[in-house]
């Protein structure tokens, strides 16, 4: 099952950092091995990816979305 | 006569109670010597000063933590002949030079000393520090009194399995004994670490510890087994975290420690937990941290310790998640980009050049550690069953007063505590909501946290009401009936017990105004433990009685919660008088008092004489 994000990326400071989306709606996910073009802090983006619920991380704050499809807004 | 006699006696017990009082001063004891230079005197002289006295004494003055910086606070170990020189060659600089006492609780007390309400225990003072350079800025490693349970174990013999990125063995990990791990990512025996996470939460377990060399670690004679899950990206699956489990258990760990969260609930996983406790495995879990209500999983399943955060001020950090499935809290610091020194300090590696650095990081990540660390030396004291362990720890925690959200589980790690609460081996299992969950009886989706309910309080109202209202019996005889007997419950105590219950992923709050009393409804959506004083007085009480009297039932459960009312109100302005806006000192006790005795005045007016109901 697909889910859309819109939102902000930021970089959370667990460990040595984990990059996220802050979605407009104030639920944050991580993202799971996010594409270069999405590593950076305060990038408006719209993100079409899958919820991983077997995935378990050391950052723990929020569903894991691995993306599938990016977009980048103005 | 008998006025001389009571003076007599107050006087005897007046000066009983001043020979018996030893002041800090009396019994003090000190190796350290505390400097605090003047605010005026500029950093380069000061620095000037500390060097001409190291260098004359040949002492090592050192800040006395991250924090002290600002005021200039330096310690520096000495006697009384360095004190009385250093007070007259630094006079002119400093505000004060005095020793650094050494502050300790007695044997005989409980080391959990219950302050009243609004404050807590602090701990019990450290003795004697290790000589890692950097262990002054470790203030983690002091909050949960770390030091004193050192004098009685450091681990030896105990073994905790570290579920996480791997370890790399970096150089303040030299001394630290390790077990073969596996490397589940890669599928291969060498478990190293690429990411710099698992060599941290390492770190704090069993850092290598007067070694003259880095920061401290908590259990640092036990030994270590790296089982590597998460890539260096810091995800893994629950798969392979699952297998790990089973590894652990099977290659003889006493501890498991997992500061990794997230995902689903998983069958695979939740019997490889349950297969860990059967072989005598105590699973510690991180409880996740983006700041809401309920752990994530692992942290809540049945059979695992969940460990929120605290950052350096003692403090739920703003991240840690809270409630269900909560069962203790320690410290994992706070940082920000210009302040690190709110963080957990151990050596790790810089993923982007695999060298050994010292990082200080923040999460539930690094408090479970601490568990993981104090569970380790509660193992090697002798407790090896893990419900035993676990119970260990969460009974000697800190209690936190007023945790109505459960922020803190059964309170603050306290490793002394803990290791002398082994060391007794009375360990009492006294949740027998905790024994229900684990048998079944209960929903799994439920959790029950056994410390939120100060039950003997809420005993003495309705026992109180009971007494009441059987007093005023003899004045004015009635009947018992259903609605007075719930007028004394919902006046009195409410349905206390379900303040305790939570359901995962469900707000609290309507179990908690089901398990309030009337006077407590006002303040129990937002979990307070103040009372609201438009609740907490007879308006309620005074209302119903206006509205229900011509009833000849319902006047009953009016008047019965009006003499409820009355004992809680009574009990509160005796134990606990908080109020909102009125704080807890003699106004709000004061209050508590004039409305209990104008509800009580309220029942004398409603129960008529000679009235009886069929």
């Amino acid at each position: 099952m697909s889910t859309t994000v819109n939102g902000i990326i930021d970089r959370k400071g667990f460990g040595t950092g984990t990059w996220a989306i802050d979605s407009e709606d104030g639920q944050t996910y991580e993202l799971h091995k996010p594409p270069s073009e999405l590593q950076k802090k305060g990038l408006k983006v719209k993100v079409e990816g899958k919820i991983r619920d077997d995935i378990m991380t050391l950052a723990m704050i929020g569903p894991v979305l691995e993306v599938q499809k990016f977009e980048i807004l103005k | 006569m008998r006025k001389l006699v009571l003076a007599g006696l107050f006087l005897v017990g007046l000066i009983w109670a001043i020979a018996s009082f030893s002041g800090l001063a009396a019994q003090g004891t000190y190796d350290r010597i505390v400097l605090d230079f003047r605010e005026d005197v500029d950093a380069a002289q000061i620095e000037q000063q500390v060097q001409t006295i190291a260098q004359k004494y040949n002492v090592r003055p050192r800040l006395n933590s991250e924090f002290s910086q600002p005021d200039h606070l330096y310690t520096v170990k000495g006697d009384k002949a360095l004190l009385n020189a250093l007070k007259h060659d630094l006079k002119q600089y400093t505000e004060y030079v005095e020793p650094d006492y050494i502050y300790s609780i007695p044997e005989s007390q409980d080391s959990r000393v219950n302050v009243s309400i609004g404050k807590e225990a602090s701990p019990i003072q450290a003795s004697q520090a290790p000589n890692d350079p950097m262990y002054s800025q470790q203030w983690n490693l002091h909050s949960i009194n770390v030091e004193s349970s050192w004098q009685d174990t450091k681990g030896k013999g105990a073994t905790v399995a570290v579920i996480d990125t791997g370890i790399s063995e970096v150089p303040d990990l030299k001394e630290t004994s390790f077990a073969k791990g596996y490397d589940f990512v890669n599928d291969r025996e060498d478990a190293r670490d690429d990411n710099g996470h698992g060599t941290h939460v390492a770190g704090t377990i069993a850092q290598s510890t007067n070694n003259g060399f880095g920061v401290a670690g908590i259990a640092y004679e036990a030994t270590l087994i790296p089982l590597k899950v998460l890539s260096a990206s810091g995800g893994g699956t629950v798969a392979d975290i699952a297998e790990a489990i089973r590894f652990a258990a099977d290659h003889g760990a006493n501890v498991i420690n997992m500061s990794l969260g997230g995902g689903g609930e998983s069958s695979a996983m939740a019997e490889a937990i349950d297969y860990a406790h059967k072989k005598g495995v105590l699973v510690i879990a991180a409880a996740g941290n983006s700041g809401q209500n309920s752990a994530s999983y692992p942290a809540r399943y049945p059979h695992v310790l969940g460990v929120a955060a605290l950052d350096s001020s003692g403090q739920k950090a703003d991240y840690s998640n809270f409630g269900a499935g909560v069962d203790v809290s320690a410290p994992g610091g706070s940082t920000s980009e210009e302040n690190a020194a709110g963080g957990i300090l151990q050596n790790t590696i810089d993923p982007s050049t695999g060298e050994s650095t010292f990082a200080a990081f923040q999460g539930t990540s690094m408090a479970a550690p601490h568990v993981a660390g104090v569970a380790a030396l509660v193992s090697a004291s002798g407790v090896k069953d893990p419900d035993e362990v676990a119970a260990a720890l969460t009974q000697s925690a800190r209690k936190v007063q007023d945790d109505e959200l459960n922020h803190y589980g059964a309170g603050k790690l306290d490793a002394a505590a803990a290791v002398k609460l082994a060391l007794k081996g009375k360990i009492t299992f006294n949740d027998f909501f905790q024994w229900l969950r684990d048998s079944g009886y209960l929903n799994p989706r439920f959790w029950i946290d056994g410390g939120v309910v100060a039950l003997v309080p809420k005993l003495a109202m309705v026992v109180g009401s009971y007494l009441l209202a059987f007093f005023l019996r003899n004045y004015f005889p009635f009947a018992w009936s259903w609605s007075m007997a719930s007028g004394l419950i919902a006046g009195s105590s409410g349905l206390f017990f379900l303040k305790g219950i939570y359901i995962f992923d469900l707000p609290q709050a309507p179990l908690r105004v089901m398990g309030s009393s009337i006077p407590e409804l006002g303040s129990s959506i937002q979990g307070s433990g103040a009372l609201n004083p438009l609740f907490a007085s007879v308006l309620i009480p005074l209302a119903l009685v206006v509205l229900l009297l011509g009833h000849a039932q319902w006047k009953w459960f009016a008047i019965g919660s009006t003499i409820g009312v009355t004992a809680c109100l009574a009990v509160s302005a005796a134990i606990d008088p908080q109020l909102m806006w009125l704080g807890d000192g003699a106004l709000a006790r004061g209050f508590l008092i004039v409305n209990a005795l104008l509800c009580y005045g309220l029942v004398w007016l409603a129960i008529k004489p000679g009235d009886k109901i069929a």
